[in-house]
């Protein structure tokens, strides 16, 4: 179990295939899936224990997320920024985990 | 590597349909499981993520609507075989006796415990509920985002309210009753207001959170602003129960029969009712409940509270019971702007007590008002000390009059200042009372002035300039009140010139003050002459002067002998009655003076004609004064010397006696042959030097008080008095007193011919101005124009119309609508 305080300040990823992304839960919070499944006020198991399995995103594609979202946050404040470099072979994957997440 | 790629992201797409493809079911099951672990809140073991993945599938497999569709049928289950019972179980039946309004004291306990339990019940259903379904959203949020945007479906949520509404709500309490949960839940509330409103404390948050599910539930699916439940059900219920309340209430208050609880109560009554919207209700419904108040409990008491016999505003104002005012004039500023029936009660308090002055005046004043004509020789001098008496008596109660006004004034801009913050139509309102019942008295200029000449005569020796000027200033107010402005204008100028000549005007200062104050009150014209007769008084002063100076040198002898004080007045600029007497006097042949008097009056004329050619001077003995010294020789030897300040006409009397031996007498007539005075200054003069008690200079026989022309006049040696210089008034004719009725009718008279010249005056002005005008137009410039000074009347109006177009002024241009052109 977590304590409070660690739960407020990271929460753990876990990808289909076992790898662990540890983010800021604001940055986390930037999917809304996300920021509702650690909504503290809801009781499911992951508002407790600050941990999600992701069944149905593999690491890569996991990885590129949590890229993305940390790429969001610290450019969220501003204009002109240049695209995140995407792997073409990710795109479609990447596409579905965005969906699911809803970012 | 990207060959494995791209092969990678087809493997799981296919894998996702193809695995579960067939397994909606399963999932569902799943989901549905779940699902109920939330609703008894054992959702801490469940993974967000493994349920928010279940209906990510299902809608994946295109069978979203399936889910929706049985998760609506899950929740209602739910709601009808667990909250509903739940619900319904916490109705007792104490609560269902909600019509009637609980009397008896220990059932209303009873009734409020049963409805603080089902309101607990509530809430916890509802509030259950609410965060369930908050759970159960964030999970299906997937499918909430393709159902409402592709399906254009309600979200989940909204629609598990609804059904909360419907399966919870409306549901009958027993399956053969009636009557639904929601009725029972309005009334429950609508009760315990009730107890508060009763003064009882009731569990405030408990009917705030309930009133929050009624705000929170919308009558329709689409969740518009104006069909929320509270607005649709709950208000208005509540507002019509307000409404009986304070209507019977109102009832009761007006029963009690005090005006001051009624203000109280209901003042309270406003303050609670936005305390309970702000804290129990929603704050949206403080206006409407702030005019169901308005509207039951003040708009249709507040007449009757004003006029309520023995507490209303009548006494009130009686007792200045200010604060009481204050409350009234705020709750009937509440209802209405114009604050009707309180300004009438003012109003009428106002005219009342006025007329209660008026009378009080009246009353003090009731004399046997005889005529005081001339020809009534006998009666007139049959009692001169009483007459004079009754006479100040009225004097006083002019003043007195003034004196009660001005309290009474004092009081309400008190009351006005105090009680009706300062409220224009308040103060209009009361403005007009004033010079209502100001106006009903016929008297009151006569007496506003007389105010005046009692103050500047006496009332301002020994006070300070700041006293003086707050007195003026008070008399000033009045004079706003007074219509008829000229009439006040001609008494002020009587007694004004009474003032200069017999120079009994404490200070000049202050009758200067009182102009200018008059000025910027009521305008140039008015003051005009007042500021005229002042100029004459300062032109004679020099013209005094410079006469003894001319007289030293032509070194005339009697000059050492009489010192001559001269005031020249202009005629038309002094009151009538002055100038009116000296008409009687030409056509009568002047009174006769001494020669050495004789003499000094010539040498003026010479003199002042002199100076401007082509002016009349005509003497006016009346006004004058004169001071002598006189000898008296006493039997013992001594000789007692006295200073007497006297009338024009007494001098001229006594010096009559200079040629008179000791022991001789003059009778009636040879002073009446001899001086040509007239009857009634004659007669008039010899009672203040033979009858009047302190001043008996001359002796009368027979003694009486009446003068016969046939009495004898001795000269009396024996003359006593203590001090050196002796003051002989002239009976009833020098101090400024009421008026009798003849000298009304007088007064009247001319004023109506004065009224008459500048009502045509200002016809003439207009005309010249505009041409032609219509009749009405015409009519309605006139008051305009006149009002400042007086009321005309409209039939004196149309008289002074016709006569100018007989002396062809005027003309009538057209008949219809009846016209006038102005003749050049």
């Amino acid at each position: 179990m977590t304590t409070p305080e660690q739960d407020q300040e990271f929460v753990t990823l876990v990808s289909g295939d076992g790898y662990e992304f540890i983010l800021p839960r604001s940055t986390a919070c930037i999917s809304k899936t996300l920021r509702m499944m650690f909504d503290p006020l809801s009781k499911f198991s992951e508002a407790l224990t600050g941990r999600c399995v992701l069944e149905n995103i593999s690491g890569e594609v996991l990885e590129k997320v949590c890229e993305y979202l940390c790429y969001n946050e610290k450019n969220k404040d501003q204009v002109n920024v240049p695209d995140m470099e995407i792997p073409p072979e990710l795109c479609l994957e990447l596409l579905m985990a965005a969906d699911y997440l809803d970012v | 590597m990207a060959m494995r790629a791209r092969q990678r992201i087809r493997a799981p797409r296919r894998g996702l349909t193809a695995n579960k493809g067939d397994d909606f079911e399963t999932n569902w099951a799943d989901l549905s499981t779940s699902l109920k672990k939330i609703h008894t809140k054992d959702a801490s073991n469940l993974s967000f993520e493994q349920l928010y993945r279940n209906s990510y599938n299902i809608v994946l497999m295109m069978r979203g609507e399936d889910l929706y569709e049985r998760i609506k049928k899950l929740e209602q289950d739910w709601l009808d075989d667990e909250v509903k019972t739940r619900v319904t179980a916490a109705i007792s039946s104490s609560l269902l006796l909600a019509k009637e309004l609980a009397e008896v004291q220990d059932q209303a306990n009873e009734r409020r415990e049963a409805g603080e339990r089902f309101l607990a019940a509530m809430r916890e259903a509802f509030e259950d509920h609410q965060l369930c379904m908050g759970m159960i959203t964030d999970v299906l949020m997937y499918m909430d985002r393709v159902m409402s945007t592709d399906h254009r479906k309600p979200s989940i949520y909204a629609a598990a309210m609804a059904l909360f509404r419907d399966h919870v709500l409306r549901s009958p309490i027993r399956s053969d009753a009636k009557t639904t949960v929601v009725d029972v839940l309005e009334s429950t509330i609508l009760f315990m207001i009730q107890l508060e409103r009763s003064g009882q404390i009731i569990d405030r948050p408990l009917i705030s959170h309930c009133v929050t599910m009624l705000e929170g539930l919308y009558e329709t699916i689409t969740e518009e602003e104006s069909s929320k439940l509270y607005l649709t059900l709950f208000e208005p219920a509540f507002l019509d129960a307000s409404k009986r309340f304070y209507q019977a209430e109102g009832r009761r208050l007006l029963e009690t029969g005090d005006a001051a609880t009624f203000c109280k109560v209901a003042t309270d009554r406003l303050a609670e009712e936005t305390e309970r919207c702000m804290y129990t209700l929603a704050s949206s419904t403080a206006p409407k409940i702030k005019e169901v108040l308005d509207r039951e409990l003040i708009e249709n008491n507040i007449a009757e509270v004003v006029n309520l016999e023995g507490t209303g505003v009548r006494q009130m104002l009686d007792n200045d019971r200010l604060d009481s005012l204050r409350s009234i004039y705020v709750l009937s500023a509440r209802v209405d702007p114009k604050k009707s029936p309180l300004t009438t009660a003012v109003q009428k308090r106002i005219v009342e007590m006025g007329k209660e002055i008026n009378a009080g005046a009246v009353e003090l004043a009731q004399t046997p008002a005889e005529p005081k004509k001339p020809a009534d020789k006998g009666e007139k001098a049959k009692k001169p000390a009483e007459k004079e008496k009754p006479v100040n008596q009225q004097t006083a109660a002019a003043i007195k009059w003034v004196d009660d006004i001005l309290g009474l004034k004092k009081k309400f801009d008190n009351i006005w200042e105090d009680s009706f913050q300062s409220d224009h139509v308040m103060q209009s309102a009361i403005t007009t009372s004033f010079s209502e019942f100001i106006n009903s008295e016929s008297r009151s200029s006569e007496y506003l002035s007389l105010f005046f000449d009692e103050n500047l005569k006496k009332g301002i020796k020994g006070k300070t300039e700041t006293e003086v000027d707050s007195l003026l200033d008070n008399g000033i107010t009045l004079l706003r009140y007074v219509k008829d402005k000229d009439m006040f204008e001609a008494y002020y100028k009587k007694h004004l010139s009474r003032r200069l000549l017999m120079k009994r005007s404490v200070s000049m200062d202050a009758e200067r003050q009182m102009i200018s104050k008059m000025k910027l009150e009521v305008g140039n014209q008015f003051t005009q002459r007042l500021e005229a007769m002042f100029k004459d008084m300062t032109i004679s002063e020099d013209l005094t002067a410079s006469y003894k100076e001319h007289a030293k040198k032509t070194g005339d002898p009697n000059t050492k002998r009489i010192d001559l004080d001269i005031n020249v007045l202009t005629s038309t600029m002094w009151p009538m009655e002055i100038m009116a007497s000296a008409t009687r006097d030409n056509v009568q042949l002047g009174c006769i003076y001494p020669k050495e008097v004789e003499s000094v009056k010539q040498s003026f004329e010479q003199y002042y004609l002199g100076k401007h050619s082509g002016r009349k001077l005509s003497w006016q003995p009346t006004m004058g004064t004169a001071d002598i010294r006189l000898e008296f020789p006493r039997s013992n030897g001594k000789i007692q010397r006295h200073e007497l300040n006297v009338s024009t006409y007494a001098m001229v009397i006594l010096l009559l006696f200079n040629d008179v031996p000791t022991g001789e007498f003059l009778t009636y007539t040879d002073i009446k042959e001899r001086t040509r005075i007239t009857d009634h200054d004659l007669i008039r003069n010899l009672q203040a030097l033979a009858v009047a008690q302190k001043t008996r200079v001359l002796r009368k026989e027979p003694m009486s008080r009446d003068v016969k022309s046939t009495d004898k006049f001795f000269f009396n040696n024996d003359f006593q008095s203590p001090f050196l210089k002796v003051r002989i008034g002239v009976v009833s004719g020098s101090a400024n007193k009421v008026e009798s009725q003849d000298q009304r009718k007088e007064t009247e008279k001319k004023m109506s011919e004065e009224r008459g010249a500048s009502i045509e005056a200002a016809i003439v002005r207009i005309m010249k101005q505009r041409k032609s005008l219509t009749h009405s137009k015409l009519m309605t410039e006139v008051l305009s124009q006149l009002s400042a000074r007086f009321v005309p009347d409209v039939n004196m109006i149309k008289k002074r119309i016709e006569s100018l177009i007989d002396r062809e002024y005027l003309e009538r241009v057209e008949e219809d609508p009846p016209t006038y052109g102005y003749v050049a």
